[in-house]
């Protein structure tokens, strides 16, 4: 299968006079696992609503391959996307969520109990939401957002509460998944959580891009790559 | 635009809103309306025209009418549970085009609210005709005649639901919406009917046209008895149709224009 990358070129973004991002560019090349790190605040949510078309940019553009999200013909079929990890109706169960979004999306009715093993949720699927942990919520967000087979994946911050087994569990799956060819954007607000996972990082801060390059040059700078991250941040606001 | 509505339908039957509105729908009819037949508006203080006049039938189920904010409840709490619970956000990510969704939105809770107002209507027609025959009084009206006021009614219900969807839609938050919507119905437009001079509009507001609809001219009577105005005088039945079908449609262009380009931080 062919690859997508997801290309952000000069983001900005302002909420009336609070500057949200600036110039935000990088590139998220397909069969890679991009690692979108920064302090809580620093941008990384504002950018990748506006990469999924939920938020309007003041300039720049934000494309996967040739096309903006909502010019993808059906574009949960080649993006799969978490960006809010409560987002369920609580009297709802897992499965009236996936029914939901399976038809919505024009996706077939099988991939309901398909993304549900994936994902580890088909032993809760027919209970109410009301009583899911943080670490299952996660992974219905995970499994509304495979339901269309995607190519691509943009995860913002999907680690949040998940238990060890999860992580280990979502490690596996996205490095299989971008091995696969396919193009996973991860956002985090710890460099250590994706250390061992990501290919390519590109580090915000303050809605700016101060650092972008493969995992192996930021390894380059010193060999604690949290350490590194802190000294990045840290001189850019010397600076 | 199929698929979205099967969506929508999906995602409405994986709640218990149906349910609960299916209770709230016999309940609302029959108990309103079967009360103050048992009991015979005849009978109450200030007396009111009896059963077996057309004014009594419309009294007992005009009073119906003052329990529209329920179906406009359910549309509010439907649109607005969207963003109480933030799927909003993952309903726009499946489809991009917003203007469809709301559309398709609209349309699967203008049913529900249908289906609300027959249900209503059914109960609210079973409990004055069960309580003329326990009374043995025969009914003021004509069979015809009263199928066409719960029509008049099952109408209202759907259109009031629709309003209910756009407040929704404007206000987001599910409780500021709820408490415009009883707001108004409870309090804004008793008081434009009591005001004179702005009473004119009364006619033209939601609760007039549905008095039209239902020939419910007795809360505006009562107003013009006790106070030193005239009574706003209501429209016929088809233009009370006419103004709540006007309501259904402006609040329609208000539900899907204004989601449309807000964005979802």
């Amino acid at each position: 299968m062919s690859g997508v990358d997801i290309e952000v070129m000069g983001l900005t973004k302002r909420f009336g006079d609070v500057s949200a991002i600036e110039g935000v560019t990088f590139r998220a090349p397909a069969g890679r696992i991009t690692g979108f790190i920064g302090a809580n605040g620093a941008g990384k949510s504002t950018t990748m609503r506006i990469l999924l078309g939920l938020v309007t940019p003041d300039e720049g553009s934000a494309r996967f391959g040739e096309r903006r999200y909502r010019d993808l013909a059906n574009p949960s079929d080649t993006v799969g996307a978490v960006i809010d990890l409560a987002a369920a109706h609580p009297s709802m169960t897992a499965r009236g969520h996936l029914r939901t979004y399976a038809a919505l999306g024009g996706h077939p009715p099988e991939r309901v109990t398909e993304v549900a093993t994936l994902t580890g949720l088909e032993a809760f699927i027919d209970r109410r939401i009301r009583g899911y942990s943080t670490g299952m919520r996660q992974r219905l967000a995970l499994a509304t957002a495979l339901l269309g087979d995607p190519r691509v994946l943009v995860l913002d911050e999907p680690s949040n509460g998940l238990d060890p087994a999860g992580i280990v569990w979502m490690r596996t799956f996205l490095r299989r998944f971008a091995d696969d060819g396919g193009t996973v954007l991860i956002s985090s607000h710890v460099l250590g959580e994706l250390q061992q996972l990501i290919d390519h990082v590109v580090l915000i801060d303050h809605g700016r891009v101060i650092w972008n390059g493969t995992r192996s040059r930021l390894a380059e700078l010193g060999d604690d790559l949290e350490a590194v991250y802190l000294h990045l941040t840290s001189t850019e606001v010397i600076a | 635009m199929n698929r979205l509505i099967r969506g929508e339908v999906i995602r409405l039957f994986a709640t218990r809103l149906p349910a609960w509105s299916a209770v709230a729908a016999v309940a609302a009819g029959a108990m309103m309306t079967g009360l103050l037949s048992l009991v015979g508006p005849e009978n109450s203080s200030p007396p009111m025209p009896g059963l077996d006049t057309p004014e009594g039938v419309g009294i007992v189920l005009g009073i119906n009418g003052m329990l529209l904010f329920i179906p406009a409840l359910i549309g509010t709490i439907a649109i607005t549970g969207e963003y109480r619970h933030r799927t909003i956000g993952a309903t726009f990510l499946v489809a991009p085009r917003r203007g469809r969704v709301l559309w398709a939105k609209l349309l699967v809770y203008g049913l529900l609210g249908l289906a609300y107002g027959m249900v209503t209507a059914a109960a609210a027609g079973l409990a004055l005709s069960g309580a003329a025959a326990i009374r043995s009084t025969p009914l003021g009206v004509s069979s015809p005649e009263l199928g066409g006021l719960l029509v008049g009614l099952a109408l209202a219900a759907a259109v009031y639901t629709v309003i209910g969807v756009a407040i929704g839609a404007l206000a987001r938050h599910q409780l500021v919406a709820i408490g415009v919507v009883l707001g108004f119905f409870y309090f804004l437009e008793p008081l434009l009917m009591i005001m004179p001079g702005v009473n004119a509009v009364y006619p033209y507001l939601p609760g007039g046209a549905t008095a039209a609809l239902l020939d419910f001219t007795f809360l505006s009577d009562a107003v013009a008895a006790e106070m030193p105005i005239a009574a706003p005088q209501i429209l016929s039945a088809l233009g009370g149709a006419a103004i709540l079908l006007a309501y259904a449609a402006l609040a329609s262009v208000v539900a899907v224009a204004f989601p449309l380009r807000r964005d979802l931080a």
